[in-house]
């Protein structure tokens, strides 16, 4: 790109600079991504004005030539002092790229180990400033503390989550890609290589390995008699099997779906044989824990009013209807709504027996008091609010197993269903116009 | 080792624990059946008792189930169903299939008149009867309706099916759900049609039940004639490769 501005060679004492500022048309992949994805070598970003950032060169091999990058510079230099507002103090030195098209951006980019490398050091080095700005300790300075750092200096009104500033760790950014698999003699390192799947297959003849070695001490448990056949206390439903996209992820290669059940099989078998802790963390590398859902819930402890009778507050939502619901623990059964009873509020049956429903779930009937009010929507959405809302009052009140029924039965869900919008060129949300022929 | 095996068995369940598989999404085309809840969201299970079971009475498969539904999100519990003890899936379809307009309120009145009206009719009858008659009088209206809807339902049905140009009636069995909702579409459609001027539904429909309850009445009538035609086109039956 023309009238692309290449700045000085970086200096060792420079990395110390309170504010260094980079000055115009810089363009190369920062730590600190204004892009979401990580950008081709020869596009053009305009540059962080930001004293973290530390863009710096990148190398395309065989396509700088310094005569040219030096006449460039020179002139780029001069221009930079007259005109820039910003104060240059450490300009980088970038090569002179002509103008062609963006033909690179149909290809896979590649990036090399030691461009890579440089970026996770420019990371750490960005974090450090970060923190500095931030006013916290540079050695404690965590990945969530960078987002946080992040969006407080680049606050973003987009909608798409991903389009906002990031700054993350490079192996994240960048996708994992395989180094040169042979030497400079076109010799393959690896025995498998010329299988095409490199890593699959020698995974697998680890796994087999294992396996083997398994069952050979399994014979010779039951050789000496002192095979027993206890079964595995693994937690059955807490963790699962990667998934296909996963382990090729964790590869850095493509597998079928063969191969992936292969995989799955063998390590299933080796899990059934009697293993020790080598093999029990070959297998733990190829699980991930599953999330109970209920522990996401956090239980309110109960409250006690003057007469030191026991409450809990809940509150709830369905569709424009917002409810808030105070449950009782001693009383008899009475619901009183907007100060009415819940007779004259909701006269039709299907509503009462919506509030109903959690007291007779839990075998509870008559023996809460609840005052409510409610607000917006309609009758069916306010009785839901206030089911809503009462569900999570009792929580209070109740042991953990019977808040784990009342969350598998739908009652401490938010119904998130809403009225859809109408559509433009439809009359309704669905229902499109009368199709006429002429 | 029991629990992985019966994993494999279903069929590489580490999709089913707490992973998200994004639907097939293709450049330029939009999804149009879609729901607010995610593809991971399970429908509840009301039923009170299925708790209450204590733990040492399940078998194998009950126990790894609950144990997987603690890892899954559930849905919230539509605005009709409770664990009430009154309420009945197969009244609740009818009353929704009597609905128009979604006015569930005059739906649901009128399948509570109708059922009041057949439980009415059967003890008139009851009174009116001598004592070994009234032994085989059923007066339980949920019974009758029951009963009466599964006489209604056909076993086989007529399928169109394009062979050379024109459509043949071929005789098809018939999916479960695909009775139910036969049954239940004919007993509505009779009622609503063949009603006279002033009568009302509830009065209609609770005759019709009556006469399907004894296999009697013009919509047992459709049923059989339903299988007559399908016994007439036993000839094109081999038109159905399913």
């Amino acid at each position: 790109m023309a009238g692309h501005a290449p700045c000085s060679a970086p200096l060792p004492g420079s990395l110390a600079d309170p504010a260094p500022i980079c000055a115009g048309a810089v363009c190369r992949p920062c730590p600190i991504a204004l892009r979401p994805a990580p950008p081709a070598p020869n596009m053009a970003a305009p540059s962080v004005s930001c004293g973290a950032a530390v863009p710096y060169r990148l190398f395309l091999a065989g396509r700088v030539s310094f005569a040219r990058e030096q006449g460039l510079w020179k002139a780029a230099a001069s221009g930079l002092q007259t005109g820039t507002r910003c104060q240059i103090l450490r300009l980088k030195h970038s090569p002179a790229v002509t103008t062609k098209k963006n033909v690179a951006a149909l290809r896979r980019e590649s990036y090399t180990v030691d461009f890579i490398k440089k970026q996770i050091e420019e990371f750490n080095i960005g974090k450090r400033h970060l923190a500095n700005m931030m006013g916290e300790d540079p050695e404690t300075f965590t990945q969530e503390d960078v987002d946080r750092a992040i969006t407080y200096l680049f606050p973003s009104g987009l909608f798409e989550k991903r389009a906002r500033p990031i700054m993350k760790h490079p192996e994240e950014i960048f996708p994992k890609q395989r180094a040169v698999q042979w030497g400079e003699d076109g010799r393959p390192f690896h025995f498998l290589f010329y299988t095409g799947k490199q890593s699959y297959y020698s995974l697998m003849h680890e796994a087999y390995g294992k396996v083997l070695h398994a069952e050979e001490r399994q014979d010779q448990l039951r050789a000496k008699g002192l095979f027993s056949e206890k079964s595995k206390s693994k937690d059955p439903i807490g963790s699962r099997w990667l998934i296909k996209e996963e382990l090729e992820e964790m590869l850095v290669e493509k597998l079928s779906d063969q191969d992936y059940a292969q995989f799955i099989r063998l390590l299933e078998r080796l899990s059934a044989l009697p293993c020790d802790a080598a093999e029990e963390e070959f297998v733990g590398r190829f699980r991930r824990t599953v999330t109970v859902q209920s522990k996401k819930h956090l239980i309110e402890p109960l409250q006690y009013d003057e007469q030191g009778m026991a409450f809990s507050t809940g509150q709830g939502k369905r569709k424009t209807a917002n409810a808030e619901a105070v449950v009782y623990g001693h009383g008899s059964g009475k619901i009183e709504i907007n100060g009415v009873d819940y007779l004259l509020y909701f006269p039709v049956t299907q509503d009462r027996e919506q509030l109903m429903f959690p007291f007779h779930f839990l075998d509870r009937l008559g023996k809460h008091d609840v005052t409510c009010t409610v607000s917006g929507g309609g009758r069916s959405s306010q009785a839901g609010a206030i089911r809503l809302a009462m569900s999570r009052a009792l929580c209070s009140f109740i042991t953990e197993d019977e808040v784990e029924w009342m969350r598998q039965a739908g009652l401490l869900t938010t119904d998130p269903r809403v009225r859809e919008r109408k559509k433009p060129g439809q009359e309704g949300a669905r229902r499109k116009f009368t199709w006429k022929k002429r | 080792m029991a629990a992985p095996t019966l994993k494999v068995s279903r069929g590489w369940s580490g999709l089913a624990l707490g992973v998200r598989i994004a639907v097939l999404r293709l450049p330029g085309l939009t999804q149009v059946r879609w729901s607010r809840y995610g593809p991971e969201y399970q429908d509840p299970q009301i039923d009170k008792e299925y708790y209450r079971k204590p733990l040492a009475q399940l078998t194998e498969e009950e126990t790894y189930e609950r144990e997987l539904r603690k890892t899954q999100v559930i849905k919230a519990a539509p605005a009709t169903k409770t664990s009430s003890v009154f309420e009945d899936p197969v009244i609740s379809k009818f009353t929704n299939m009597m609905m128009k307009g979604g006015n569930k309120i005059l739906a649901r009145s009128l399948m509570t008149q109708t059922l009041e009206a057949v439980k009415r009719k059967q003890f008139e009858k009851y009174h009116a009867a001598s004592a070994e008659e009234q032994a085989t009088i059923e007066r339980n209206p949920y019974t009758i309706f029951h009963q009466a809807l599964k006489n209604c339902e056909p076993v086989i049905g007529l399928v169109p099916i394009l062979k050379g140009g024109h459509f043949y009636q071929v005789p098809v069995p018939l999916a479960e759900r695909r009775r139910r909702f036969l049954a239940m579409k004919w007993m509505i459609t009779e009622c609503r049609e063949k009603k006279p001027r002033r009568m009302l539904m509830p009065e209609k429909l609770s005759q019709e039940l009556l006469e399907a309850f004894c296999n009697r009445g013009p919509v047992i009538k459709r049923k059989h004639d339903m299988h007559k035609m399908a016994e007439a086109n036993r000839a094109l039956a081999h038109y159905r490769w399913w």
